[in-house]
């Protein structure tokens, strides 16, 4: 029997998250990705007035869309969707548009002055090629990123999504995210 | 991280793609409006529209290309058709209208002026001398084709940002459709200024000033939807509005492009043709007042392509 194709997500459980922005940097060690740009980022949010305050952190990445904005724009096909889901920006292929980054409704992507190309999160497909996890979620001391497979029901990933409420970002934008916060 | 990331150069662009667009549509039509034989004032429009279509486009492409991040390579371009891609799309338009520009250009040089113009080669190009053929006879067939690949580069300069769902203030048929008769309307005015100079040009600008009212309102009937199905939509689309309703770009948008870009040039025009055409009054051309006309029509073509293309960056989905 063929082998079920992978479909790689991920689960924030954002409650656990503490702000420490260890993925933040462990992301720019794996990546070498200079300090002006980040591929992770947070989103922080404060409500109400002293001593009545709460505040809210919530980590953010590409959400490796469905059906990806950034890819249907794209006019060389350098952004492309992998079977696995996983949507990449083949470097060789890009010219430096940015129509991409316009296109994305997370503004998930930068553009390296340096090198005159788009970058974005992969969820580190040279570690998972390896079989290890994306740095990101490696690093969390607070283990508020799962990563893994969807279509494999004995994920971690499967299991959270199945008897946990959940929501994605934006759905009304039509892509797909698959980035999904526990609620 | 939301950013600017198409600045100056793309606006530029946007607007001299949508000008030649313009002037190449106008001196196509132009071309089938007088009798072969007849010398007509009409000929002025269609040479003067065609030998100006391919040079602003040119330079748009040429800024298109060093806003990439890697302009050399922007052959890339070229190696992939994508149909799903608005700026793919786009790309082979732009070859395609820029050759049929420029041979139309060609197709419009008089016999001294190609002689002129092949005497000018250097002597190791002097092979192409070749080519100095007279294919005046091609014009009305080059206008025909070409005058469905004007109208799509007009309206795919709206397409490339209406296409984007992520900017709700882009993502309206109704953009492409202000793009193209924005563009349209700019070539008219190009071509009025182009003319302004000339020794009486009388037929040709009632012409003109027609074709530009027909154009300038079917554009004001575009601004106004845009604004009420707008205000009408989802909070997302509301929101975007706001930048050009109370916003930065507030003034920019009703004062100097909807007041002094749109509005001012369309009265003017109205009120030089309107007494002509109703109560068979004499045209009085004013060449200070037409060339005026023209420059303020230019300056809301270039500003509202610098609205948009900024103020829809700035827009998101919250």
């Amino acid at each position: 029997m063929a082998a079920r194709p992978k479909r790689y997500a991920m689960v924030v459980d954002s409650k656990k998250c503490i702000n420490c922005k260890a993925c933040v940097v462990a992301c720019r060690a794996e990546n070498s990705v200079p300090l002006a740009y980040s591929r992770p980022w947070m989103n922080e949010e404060t409500r109400g007035v002293w001593p009545k305050l709460m505040a809210a952190f919530a980590p953010e990445q590409c959400h490796q869309c469905d059906h990806p904005a950034c890819v249907r724009v794209c006019p060389t096909g350098a952004s492309h969707h992998r079977p696995d889901g996983i949507v990449v920006v083949n470097e060789a292929e890009c010219v430096g548009c940015r129509y991409c980054m316009i296109a994305c409704p997370y503004d998930a992507r930068f553009f390296r002055e340096d090198k005159g190309v788009v970058e974005k999160c992969d969820f580190c497909v040279h570690r998972l090629e390896r079989g290890q996890l994306p740095a990101c979620v490696e690093t969390c001391p607070s283990k508020v990123r799962v990563f893994g497979d969807l279509n494999d029901p004995r994920s971690k990933l499967a299991e959270l999504l199945s008897d946990r409420q959940y929501r994605v970002k934006k759905p009304e934008a039509g892509t797909g995210p698959q980035i999904y916060y526990l609620i | 991280m939301k950013s600017i990331e198409w600045g100056v150069l793309i606006v530029n662009y946007l607007f001299l793609g949508g000008l030649s667009a313009g002037l190449f549509f106008v001196s196509a039509i132009a071309t089938f409006l007088y009798k072969l034989d007849e010398p007509s004032p009409y000929t002025r429009i269609a040479r003067l529209g065609a030998l100006m279509a391919p040079w602003p486009v040119m330079i748009g492409c040429l800024l298109l290309i060093f806003d990439l991040g890697r302009w050399y390579h922007f052959y890339k371009l070229f190696l992939h058709l994508r149909l799903v891609s608005p700026m793919s799309i786009g790309s082979w338009l732009l070859v395609l209208f820029n050759l049929m520009a420029l041979v139309n250009c060609y197709a419009w040089l008089t016999e001294r002026q190609r002689n002129d113009l092949f005497a000018k080669l250097p002597r190791r190009l002097a092979f192409l001398g070749k080519f100095n053929y007279d294919i005046d006879h091609w014009r009305r067939r080059l206008a025909f084709a070409g005058m469905p690949i004007s109208v799509g580069v007009g309206i795919y300069t709206g397409v490339l940002l209406g296409a984007v769902q992520s900017r709700p203030f882009w993502n309206t048929n109704l953009v492409a459709q202000l793009f193209l008769f924005s563009a349209l309307s700019t070539g008219c005015a190009a071509l009025i200024l182009g003319l302004a100079g000339r020794e009486q040009p009388v037929q040709e600008m009632k012409l003109l000033y027609g074709f530009d009212i027909c154009f300038m309102v079917l554009e004001f009937f575009i601004v106004l939807p845009y604004l009420i199905h707008g205000q009408l939509s989802v909070q997302a689309v509301q929101d975007s509005l706001k930048l050009i309703l109370g916003g930065p770009f507030t003034i920019l948008f009703w004062v100097f492009f909807l007041g002094l870009g749109l509005l001012t040039p369309l009265v003017i025009e109205l009120r030089e043709l309107v007494p002509v055409v109703v109560s068979n009054r004499e045209f009085h051309y004013n060449r200070i007042l037409a060339a005026t006309t023209a420059l303020l029509i230019l300056g809301g073509g270039f500003l509202l392509r610098y609205i948009f293309v900024y103020a829809g960056q700035m827009s998101a989905m919250q």
